[in-house]
């Protein structure tokens, strides 16, 4: 390992650390050792972590270390270090979905993603920021303080995964867990300009993890380029017995053909998302314009298609995901609605006013989607749409919170459930990320990655990092 | 949303404690849920089945 690489060794991406640590070029005590201090030095101005479990991480990096040198390498991502949302539990951990009310509830085994991350090798620092219960934020009236976006940290870093977009892209460690109802792994990620993939409906294990909306809950890696979130997912998906959600597809390999390139793939462009239905800032769409010209000099056919509207998939999957919500915090809300942040209660309570009909409705209208999406993916191996229609906004400013939260085209894909990926497409000119979505057909990640590796590399969308520290 | 039926679908779901102490915050998500339904379309069909479907003997 060159003296350049060792000063930043938190850039460092998950393959090449993976690599190193394998090939006994880099010690995962030295790697651990340099995030250490660096979260230490950073993590107050960002607030990604509720917990750190440093002595942990340090003891695990040790093992690592000796386990390697044993010659007895445990896995793809061994001594790797990484950060989980905090609705995900991890043994002996709290998990407090970001709650006063949940703020004593200690985790008593690991959930299924978390133990197959460590079965890879991966090491857990500790658990993140994120919207309380996943819905709820940024909020200051929790006991935590939400976090803080790192290109610009009177921004707001997207969620509700939020401090995994915010430690990721920040260089606190190279890879985290995000769960996505709405679209919460796609937004930090176009935010804070990382890659965030939300994978098919029961790809990966929900099993451990704090439910929002049973039939709309997604669980995906968070990493700063294509390749490593292909490694992370390789080592999370499959089959749980144990999840009444969980899919019975093999998990695949997902970066079997990522530098394949897109020649002669046919992507969709869905740009009345973008141009009709939610009006994009300028620079949004000037850049999902360069991603679709950059696809078509690659060599990829490019078409517009038409898919249903955002308003109606995001009403659908309001009343699905409000209702389905209302189930899970009906008895807490109606004890201790005090021991909520404001817009946590008010979001979950909406669930208590709709109706039966509503619900059932809502799940028909999005048997239909399904159709729709599905039609068009019989011509196309991916589609390009938004991701947010604006960058992120300054998070102390609550009218334009709740003007650009619901601007975004994110939720169609949890109302369908097929695979979504978020990433940067450039920035803006005042240094803020701006994103794109690549989304395939269920259970073709690879497709999705291959496309999204084509644009990261073309346009060196994994050299940008944010300016801090 | 009228006042006397904001009442009643707040005693169904029990939600009194909050209405006391947090009345916009109630207010807020009764229309939350009035738009996003007058947003909902039904299917044109009928008979359209509901996702996910219901299916015997898998799973569980």
């Amino acid at each position: 390992m060159n003296a350049e690489v060792a000063a930043d060794l938190h850039w460092l991406s998950v393959t090449d650390a993976a690599h190193a640590i394998a090939h006994r070029q880099l010690s995962p005590i030295e790697l651990m050792q340099a995030l250490l201090q660096r979260i230490d030095r950073l993590d107050p101005k960002l607030n990604a972590f509720i917990q750190l479990h440093a002595d942990a991480a340090l003891a695990a990096a040790q093992a690592a270390e000796t386990e390697i040198m044993a010659g007895r390498p445990r896995g793809p991502l061994h001594g790797v270090p990484v950060g989980i949302k905090d609705i995900i539990d991890v043994a002996g951990l709290p998990t407090t979905c970001h709650s006063k009310v949940l703020e004593n509830n200690i985790a008593t085994s690991d959930a299924v993603v978390v133990t197959r991350l460590r079965a890879a090798g991966a090491i857990v620092l500790g658990k993140l920021s994120t919207h309380e219960f996943a819905i709820g934020g940024p909020s200051f009236d929790l006991p935590w303080p939400p976090a803080r976006n790192p290109w610009n940290r009177d921004h707001h870093p997207g969620g509700s995964s939020s401090g995994s977009g915010s430690g990721v892209a920040a260089g606190l460690f190279p890879m985290a867990l995000g769960s996505d109802t709405g679209g919460s792994v796609r937004n930090p990620a176009s935010c804070c300009g990382i890659v965030g993939m939300k994978p098919s409906y029961g790809l990966v294990s929900r099993r451990g993890v704090f439910p929002l909306s049973f039939t709309l809950d997604h669980v995906g890696p968070m990493t700063r380029t294509v390749a490593d979130n292909a490694l992370m997912l390789e080592a999370i998906a499959g089959h749980d017995p144990l999840d009444p959600g969980s899919a019975a597809a093999r998990a695949g390999r997902y970066t079997s053909k990522i530098d394949r390139g897109v020649r002669d793939l046919r992507v969709g462009f869905v740009r009345h998302f973008h141009e009709i239905d939610t009006p994009a800032d300028p620079e949004v769409s000037a850049g999902l314009q360069r991603v679709a010209r950059s696809l078509q000099m690659l060599g990829a056919e490019v078409h517009d298609i038409t898919l249903p509207s955002l308003g109606e998939f995001g009403a659908v999957n309001r009343a699905i995901l409000q209702s389905e919500a209302w189930s899970v915090h009906a008895r807490w809300l109606s004890r201790q609605p005090e021991n909520y942040g404001k817009l946590a209660r008010r979001r979950l309570m909406a669930g208590a006013f709709y109706g039966a009909g509503d619900y059932v409705n809502a799940q028909r209208r999005r048997k239909e989607m399904i159709a729709a999406v599905e039609a068009v993916l019989r011509d196309y191996d991916v589609l390009l749409c938004a991701s947010s229609m604006d960058p992120a906004c300054r998070i102390d400013d609550p009218i334009e919170v709740e003007r650009t939260y619901p601007r975004q085209a994110r939720t169609p894909f949890n109302v369908t459930g097929h695979p979504a990926l978020a990433m940067m497409a450039g920035l803006s000119k005042s240094g803020l990320p701006l994103s794109v979505q690549f989304v395939g057909r269920y259970f073709d990640e690879a497709t999705v990655y291959q496309v999204a590796r084509a644009w990261e590399q073309s346009a060196g969308m994994d050299k940008k990092h944010p300016p801090i520290g | 949303m009228d006042k006397t039926l904001l009442e009643a679908l707040v005693r169904r779901a029990g939600l009194q404690k909050a209405l006391a102490e947090f009345p916009d915050d109630v207010a807020a998500a009764a229309a939350q849920a009035e738009t996003i339904s007058e947003k909902l379309n039904a299917p044109a069909d009928p008979r359209a089945e509901p996702w996910p479907p219901m299916k015997a003997g898998e799973g569980l």
